[in-house]
């Protein structure tokens, strides 16, 4: 039988991919990719070299990536950038930078700052007060859409006369200019064209952008030029892992280092394993909350509202869900803010007995949407927990998980009908910034509908002040505090703390505030 | 042949051509957009509507659908909203991935198929076949996200041999025998179902083969079962065997979507979910048409590369 | 997904041993009886009698959250642990499976019965033929969980969404069957004649094409299910599937796999039940599929 030539190449290509795959495989006997991965650990004290590779749940965004909405972001951000003053975990006392000292003037109307004369950008360029009036203005401009767009804003008079002094002017007392000068990065305005395409970040700080692969990985070497201590490490990589089930695994597994968004649960196993440090930083904080449409006339009746502050078990959603890592609240505040009131923050204890007898002055009311982000764990949990605490003081509840951009198209067009669960951010500062800068509290416009003349007053009257922090501004936020309390369109869970897991050889990891990772001192063990 | 491809193409082109057209306006007909994904919650209208004139979605849709397929016409793919950069680009480097991966499974799923299904045949003996099919209508029921597990369990958790998901480091190239590694728990765990069933297809094929009365005559002449298997019978049933193949690899393709959620391989699975979830038109758009693209390809490429090897279709083909 | 990948398998599946038995051919009931197909019958069996006799059998109800129970492992008191919102596991798994079995023998009737209408209709005239299939060819074109993400960006994750994926997969498939049936009767020579006679199309359709479409619909049907237990597991894993605190055999699966280190458990009832599911509607697909062809 004579053979058509195309079946036995068929057959020849087969047994020629077997034998290839034979080899490749007994080559992968040699060197084992986790080995390659991992290697042991002892410290023995600070080293030089390594890269350090951490897990992210979020890919950047070129468009939004001064808006802290991915963690890779965040790390980007602190690791490419230097901002003028830096804010210590604990406190709003601010601390040089960039800046080395500045003066406020009496009148609370400008602020001189003296920069450093020694930073240059990664470009090789030297820094200038031109620098730091540029990445004002970028952060003024409302397509980037920054959280502290508002304040940006309001600066408007810039004095760059001195290449390493700048005095900034307003229009009115701005009681968060810190906090804009904590937050904000030094941008290189040369390659400001190739950042909004995400090619090039161009900064001062201790490390280089080097590249960006989309969904995959970013890349960063350390700034052998930079002004500050030298880091330690060669370089950074962030590989976006968006389960964060696989980051752990990954983890487990050798193959990172480091892991931002592992859940609770998994930091708590990871803790006690001895291989692994879980490290809490307790200066940067988020809020989780129940938000509440008051466009929906169910939850227009501010005694409604009430009993849900009163049916939240929060206790056991910080101890079930957030396996004790959290405080449980009634307002934004951390501990160290001026607003912090403790007496203020235990006025809605969990008392389901209240919450019913206020349910029951309600009459009947229909079953109320209850929104949260699809996918997020955390959330999910969450809800479940509050629907059951609700239905058992009376209140029906259907869960309703969104999917991402719909939910987030829903918090802007405040179209939820219902109550939601997210987190918010931004009470660790100046008590003013949230109130004029976090969108559920914006007193302007916000997601619960909420108009109250006298919660933009107290609101604007907290920003346009000289000091943050004294017995007068203490007065307003008292204010503010019982506007928020009262009114109950934002109702508080917990306070969270950012919290990171790490192999055994990943030492001296620190947090900004703005919850970017500190990587200048860290090291990696051999 | 060409004549045979040439009679094929149209319906293939005017699937094609609906599903531009269709593709583009469902898009469009999600809930949710890019502007506000983009903007993120704090945006100022101004700023939305700057964003949304930017992106030209202020343009009536088929003002929109024309440019688009003129961008088309150039290969110019457009720009991502959302993740930035050149939509070729990102499409080129998940499909590197996923093809990859797809292909190593489309190897060892054939491998695997052409071990068991002649190790069937030859021994013909009813203790393997038993074992062989029962391993088989496993392999089928058991699904992705189940096996996906069970392999990182037990491979990368409990004997941490290799690696729980991810890429190479270094690339495919590189470093082959690391490649190889990051490969094989996706790859088996992707492959399974379509071994078994190209495994079942070949058999059967075989067993078909098997009964012909040429066969008959040649174990009269005393020649072996196993010589008569692998000249004869596996020659005259591998063409439709390839005609399942090529099934198979957009079973595949498809398949490759849950396990690269399960492998964190950044593929084009990754890169669909990402892009539907942002609302980045310009992306979904070009991923969506693309996925048809493929399907309609592969069927034709299947019914051409079976009328090659089947001298009958193509004889019938050219003929009529 | 694994639509094409079963498709393809069921048919061409057969047993060996029974080779030479060409002439015998009893009613594909009876492969039921015996064999693949009564274990495949018991299978099912066992996971339809263990979900429908769910409130007997559950000691607790599948939503309520027990006080003090958070992640609980295995005991006397609950069987399979509890979960992260204090749920007993054992529980929420019998109830679990009610979903699954809405899905299969709910959502897959649906989808085949509008397949089946279509395929009948349109195949009847060449005109509505082209068109029908070409836009079966178009759904098809989509993997299946492409299509589940792109419908739950529309209708948003949820068992409504599951069945919509579900309807929109099988409709065309079981359109196509029709189809190939439709015209392979119509061009039986007996069929012919009752044309040339002049029979009416629907008195063809009861009499000859439903009949002998039948058996091949049956075999689809079976395989059509375990690939709907498949979907329902896919998207509940990919976070598209039902809404908490409902709970379904996919979504059980997710939640044990967020807690895969410390909780291995979690997930062992829920997946041997899937398995059991789908391995159980294989068989009987399978022993359809070989009585068939007797």
């Amino acid at each position: 039988m004579p053979r058509p030539p195309a079946r036995p190449s068929l057959l020849r290509a087969l047994v020629l991919a077997l034998v290839s795959l034979l080899v490749v495989s007994s080559l992968a006997a040699c060197s084992s990719a986790v080995k390659e991965a991992s290697s042991g650990s002892e410290d023995s004290g600070p080293t030089d070299g390594g890269t350090l590779r951490i897990g992210s749940t979020n890919d950047i965004v070129p468009a939004s990536i001064f808006t802290n909405s991915s963690d890779a972001a965040n790390t980007l951000i602190g690791a490419v950038y230097d901002s003028l003053i830096d804010y210590p975990q604990d406190s709003l006392d601010p601390q040089p930078r960039l800046a080395t000292s500045w003066e406020v003037a009496k009148d609370g109307l400008s602020i001189t700052l003296q920069l450093r004369d020694d930073v240059t950008f990664h470009s090789g360029r030297e820094f200038t007060s031109k620098d730091v009036e540029f990445s004002i203005k970028t952060w003024a401009d409302p397509t980037w859409t920054v959280q502290l767009q508002r304040t940006a804003a309001a600066v408007t008079g810039f004095d760059t006369s001195d290449p390493h002094a700048i005095t900034l002017s307003f229009d009115h007392p701005l009681s968060n200019i810190f906090d804009l000068l904590d937050m904000l990065p030094i941008i290189d305005s040369e390659s400001f064209d190739q950042l909004k395409e995400g090619k090039a970040y161009v900064g001062t700080g201790p490390f280089v952008f080097t590249s960006w692969t989309p969904s995959s990985k970013l890349e960063f070497t350390r700034n052998d030029d930079y002004w500050g201590d030298e880091p330690h490490l060669d370089g950074i990589e962030v590989d976006i892992v968006s389960d964060p089930q696989a980051q752990v695994s990954q983890l487990r597994s050798g193959q990172l280092d480091l892991i931002t968004g592992a859940s609770n649960r998994d930091l708590e196993t990871l803790g006690k394993d001895d291989s692994y440090t879980v490290t809490p930083f307790d200066g940067s904080v988020q809020q989780i909350y129940v938000g509440a449409d008051l466009a929906n006339p169910d939850l227009q009746d501010v005694k409604l509202r009430q009993a849900i502050a009163y049916a939240l078990d929060r206790q056991r959603i910080v101890d079930d869900v957030f396996r004790g890592q959290g405080t449980p609240i009634n307002l934004p505040w951390p501990d160290y803010s001026p607003a912090y009131d403790a007496k203020a923050n235990e006025t809605y204890a969990y008392d389901p007995d209240k919450a019913k007898e206020l349910v029951s002055q309600l009459g009947s009311h229909p079953t109320i949407p209850l929104a949260y982000s699809a996918g997020n764990a955390n959330y999910e949990a969450v809800a479940q927990i509050v629907q059951s605490d609700l239905e058992a003081v009376g209140i029906k509840t259907e869960l309703q998980p969104v999917e991402n951009s719909q939910f987030i198209k829903q918090l802007i067009g405040g179209t939820f009908g219902g109550l939601w669960i997210l987190q918010h951010g931004y009470a660790h500062y100046t008590p003013s910034t949230l109130a004029v800068s976090a969108y559920p509290f914006n007193a302007d416009k916000n997601a619960s509908h909420f108009v109250d003349k006298q919660y933009k007053e107290d609101a604007d009257a907290a920003w346009e002040r000289v000091d943050g922090s004294d017995s007068g501004a203490v007065e307003i936020y008292q204010r503010l505090n019982k506007d928020l309390l009262d009114n109950l369109f934002l109702i508080e869970i917990a306070l969270l703390h950012f919290t990171v897991a790490s192999s055994d050889q990943v030492h001296d990891l620190g947090m900004s505030k703005r919850g970017e990772l500190d990587l200048d001192a860290a090291y990696l063990s051999k | 042949m060409t004549h045979y491809l040439l009679r094929r193409l149209p319906s293939a082109l005017v699937v094609l051509a609906v599903a531009s057209f269709g593709i583009f306006a469902m898009v469009r007909m999600v809930p949710g957009d890019p502007v506000s994904t983009l903007a993120g919650p704090d945006a100022t209208p101004e700023a939305r509507a700057a964003i949304r004139a930017d992106l030209g979605l202020d343009q009536p849709l088929l003002t929109q659908y024309v440019h688009w397929l003129g961008q088309l016409a150039h290969l110019d793919l457009g720009t991502s909203y959302r993740i930035g950069g050149q939509v070729k680009d990102l499409v080129a480097d998940g499909a590197v991935n996923t093809i990859v991966l797809t292909l190593t499974a489309l190897l060892l799923a054939s491998l695997a198929a052409l071990v068991c299904s002649v190790l069937a045949v030859v021994l013909d003996n009813r203790w393997v076949n038993a074992a062989l099919s029962f391993g088989n209508t496993l392999a089928i029921a058991l699904p992705t996200f189940v096996t996906g597990l069970v392999l990182i369990l037990l491979f990368a958790v409990v004997l941490p041999v290799l690696p729980a998901g991810g890429t190479p480091p270094d690339g495919f190239i590189a470093r082959p025998d690391i490649a190889a590694q990051y490969l094989l728990l996706p790859a088996v765990c992707l492959a399974l179902g379509a071994g078994a069933a190209l495994t079942r297809f070949l058999t059967e094929a075989l067993r078909t083969e098997m009964r012909q009365p040429y066969v008959t005559t040649a174990r009269a002449l005393g020649i072996s079962r196993r010589r008569i298997v692998l000249t004869q019978a596996l020659r005259n049933a591998l063409p439709s065997a390839v005609t399942v193949l090529g099934i198979q690899f957009g079973t595949l393709l498809g398949g490759a979507v849950l396990v690269e959620a399960i492998f964190t391989w950044p593929g084009l699975g990754g890169l669909i979910e990402e892009a539907i979830s942002g609302r980045d038109y310009p992306l979904v758009q070009v991923l969506l048409l693309l996925s048809v693209t493929v399907f309609v390809v592969i069927q034709l490429l299947t019914d051409v590369v079976h009328a090659w090897l089947d001298p009958r279709i193509r004889i019938g083909g050219t003929g009529s | 997904m694994s639509e094409s990948l079963l498709d393809v398998a069921a048919p061409e599946a057969s047993d060996p041993d029974d080779q030479f038995d060409t002439r015998r051919r009893p009613g594909i009931w009876t492969a039921l009886g015996r064999g693949k197909g009564l274990a495949g019958l018991i299978l099912i069996g066992v996971v339809v009698a263990l979900g429908l006799l769910a409130p007997l059998l559950a000691p607790h109800s599948p939503t309520e959250q027990i006080p003090g129970a958070n992640l609980v492992g295995p005991s006397g008191a609950h069987w399979f642990g509890t979960d992260e919102v204090n749920r007993d596991i054992l529980s929420r798994t019998l109830y679990g499976i009610r979903t699954d079995l809405l899905v299969v023998f709910l959502a897959v009737p649906i989808g085949a019965a509008i397949g089946i209408l279509v395929g009948l209709v349109s195949s009847w005239w060449s005109f509505t033929d082209v068109i029908a299939q070409r836009v079966f060819d178009l759904v098809l074109a989509f993997p299946t969980l492409i299509l589940a993400i792109a419908l739950t960006a529309f209708v948003g994750p949820g068992l409504r969404t599951v069945f919509f994926v579900i309807v929109a997969v099988e409709l065309p498939v079981f359109g196509r069957l029709t189809r190939t049936s439709v015209r392979t009767v119509r061009e039986m020579p007996y069929v012919e004649a009752a044309h040339v006679i002049g029979a009416g199309s629907l008195w063809q359709l009861r009499r000859h094409v439903l009949p002998n479409s039948l058996e091949p619909l049956l075999v689809q049907l079976a395989v059509s299910m375990s690939v709907a237990v498949f979907i329902e597991g896919a998207m509940s894993f990919l976070g598209l599937g039902v809404r908490p605190p409902q709970p379904s055999l996919g979504s059980l699966i997710r939640d044990g796999v967020r807690n895969m280190y410390d909780a291995p458990y979690f997930a062992v009832g829920p997946l041997a039940l899937v398995v059991a599911l789908v391995l159980g509607l294989l068989l009987v697909s399978q022993a359809l599929a070989e009585a068939r062809r007797r």
